[in-house]
């Protein structure tokens, strides 16, 4: 098990965001995360939010495309080059990443990373090694 | 191929017997309009063509062309052979431009009307065992209507059903235990989507078995895409209003063309260009002759559609001439930088592309001097968020595809489902933006 992020297909057209943020709000969904990235005509959202299962359904309802997948999140240590080592384990493992972002847990004030890796369960495993922090629940 | 039934023995005549009775005909179809239609007096006049000249169905090209104007000259019944009294219904035709296009019936054309659906439904599989769900819309238009007193005729269940209200119509489907489902293809592609949204699935929760599409042209990956939607049995069949509706011609379950009701209907293949007969087999325009009708008999009809005759005895026992699934209008071609392209070549293209659903628009533009095309299609398939990069394939994918026949570059666009039109009769799938077509 772990985090579960939301990716949506999103037409680049005013108010698309909102049409999927109306949809949470409706459903009582809340957002944890939230990261587009710019694009001409169309892109992907990713999300992570508080009933993802929910959410996908509510989406479907109203003609949404969104998928489901496992993510890795985690908790690095706030020092200085503390991303750099992870950026450099991963990349001396032929671990590739495809895209990071990352959100603020208001409760405890810690920083967690989404990271979207070609081998998820190398990765983990690696980082588990070294020490970094996995979050398997929010 | 599935058998069923013959309706009429004239559908399997040999070549001689249809010479012989579409020469008799004929030859009184011209006599009749030369004396009731002062349109026709003119233009076989003027065209130098004296109603002896016509002997046989040989002589048929000696006659002028009619075209979808003579209808807008002469609204709204000065094309009628007959006086109004014997008039027993009217239909008249959308008509994108101006006036519609009027159509009347006696009760004789009525009663053929009725025969010539028979005989489609019939070799479409449809028995008097069906339960037909008519969703074309009812009124003016010829669809509803026409295959409406033909389904009757054969003894068939029809439920006048009209087109719109799509969740109603798949709550009747599932309650009436409807198995035939009469409508344009692009309606029935809408009502499985709709179908699915309300948790019908329409393979376990229904009993479609035949399908009888028309109104609007279809591709053979358009068939396919309804076939699996619904797990029916789809055939097309054609005609137009100014023909007599829907009647003219359908496929048989050997789906190898469109029998012709040749001994009602006369083809003819044209080059849409000079208006040249062309040979068997060749694939141009199609123009019909109806030797058949009282009130409203039609010489020489252009109907713009693009197809091909073929006379082969076909695998279902039936002998008229089959005509190949419209390829296109000669009036509804693109030109896009001087290659010609149909609409329903860019059909066939996206029915072939996974990861899309089947609604799909076409906008084509200037922009300076040069012609753009626009496809805008929904993703239906979440398989492709995984990465922006898959998208990106999935576009390329299509615009690669699309080149091929377009000879130009398509800027393709990805959009949520459910945003392009959905369409309840003939879908309009093409915006030509371009001020000279």
């Amino acid at each position: 098990m772990g985090i579960k992020q939301l990716s949506i297909f999103v037409a680049n057209e005013k108010g698309t965001l909102a049409d999927v943020t109306r949809i949470f709000r409706e459903h009582e969904i809340d957002i944890r995360a939230i990261s587009v990235y710019d694009t001409v005509d169309y892109g992907i959202l990713r999300t992570v939010v508080s009933e993802p299962e929910k959410a996908v359904e509510a989406l479907a309802k109203e003609g949404i495309v969104s998928k489901l997948s496992d993510i890795l999140t985690i908790n690095p240590e706030d020092k200085r080059g503390s991303l750099n080592d992870i950026f450099t384990l991963l990349g001396d493992n032929d671990i590739n990443i495809d895209y990071i972002y990352s959100f603020l847990v208001r409760e405890d004030g810690s920083q967690l990373f989404v990271l979207k890796v070609n081998d998820k369960e190398k990765a983990q495993e690696l980082l588990e090694k070294n020490g970094v922090e996995i979050i398997r629940e929010l | 191929m599935q058998e069923n039934d013959i309706w009429s023995e004239c559908e399997t005549y040999d070549r001689e017997q249809f010479r012989k009775v579409q020469s008799e005909r004929l030859v009184d179809t011209v006599k009749r309009v030369y004396e009731k239609v002062p349109h026709y007096k003119n233009k076989f006049d003027q065209h130098g063509v004296s109603v002896e000249d016509i002997k046989s169905v040989d002589d048929l090209s000696k006659l002028p062309f009619t075209e979808k104007k003579d209808f807008r000259d002469n609204y709204p019944f000065g094309l009628f052979a007959v006086p109004q009294k014997q008039i027993v219904r009217f239909h008249a035709s959308s008509g994108t431009t101006g006036k519609p296009t009027v159509v009347g019936y006696t009760k004789n054309d009525m009663t053929m009307w009725s025969e010539m659906i028979a005989r489609i439904v019939t070799m479409a599989g449809v028995t008097d065992e069906d339960v037909a769900q008519i969703s074309f819309g009812y009124g003016l238009f010829t669809g509803a209507f026409g295959l409406h007193q033909g389904l009757e005729h054969i003894g068939a269940a029809v439920i006048p059903m009209s087109s719109g209200n799509t969740e109603k119509q798949i709550m009747i489907m599932k309650d009436f235990h409807t198995t035939a489902l009469i409508s344009t293809p692009s309606y029935a592609l809408h009502m499985a989507e709709i179908a699915r949204e309300m948790g019908v699935d329409p393979k376990k929760d229904l009993f479609l078995k035949w399908g009888l599409f028309g109104g609007e042209g279809s591709t053979e990956a358009m068939r396919r895409e309804i076939n699996g939607a619904w797990g029916l049995l789809a055939t097309e069949n054609y005609g137009m209003s100014e023909l007599i509706g829907p009647g003219v011609s359908g496929e048989c379950l050997a789906l190898k063309g469109m029998h012709i009701n040749e001994d009602h209907f006369i083809p003819e293949i044209i080059n849409p260009d000079t208006g040249e007969v062309l040979p068997e087999g060749a694939v141009g325009e199609l123009v019909i002759t109806t030797i058949s009708k009282e009130a409203l008999p039609i010489i020489r009809y252009r109907t713009s559609d693009i197809t091909s005759l073929n006379y082969d005895k076909c695998d279902c026992g039936r002998t008229t001439v089959r005509m190949a699934k419209i390829s296109g209008r000669s009036n509804d071609m693109l030109i896009l930088g001087g290659v010609n392209v149909f609409p329903a070549q860019i059909e066939e293209v996206l029915f072939n592309v996974d990861g899309i659903g089947p609604h799909y628009q076409i906008k084509v533009f200037k922009q300076g001097y040069l012609d753009r095309i626009e496809v805008d299609v929904e993703l239906i398939d979440a398989n492709y968020l995984d990465s922006f990069g898959k998208l990106e394939n999935l576009n390329q994918t299509i615009k690669h595809k699309l080149r091929t026949v377009l000879g130009i570059d398509a800027k393709v666009n990805l959009m949520q489902p459910r945003t392009l039109q959905r369409f309840e009769g003939k879908a309009k799938r093409v915006i030509d933006m371009r001020e000279d077509k």
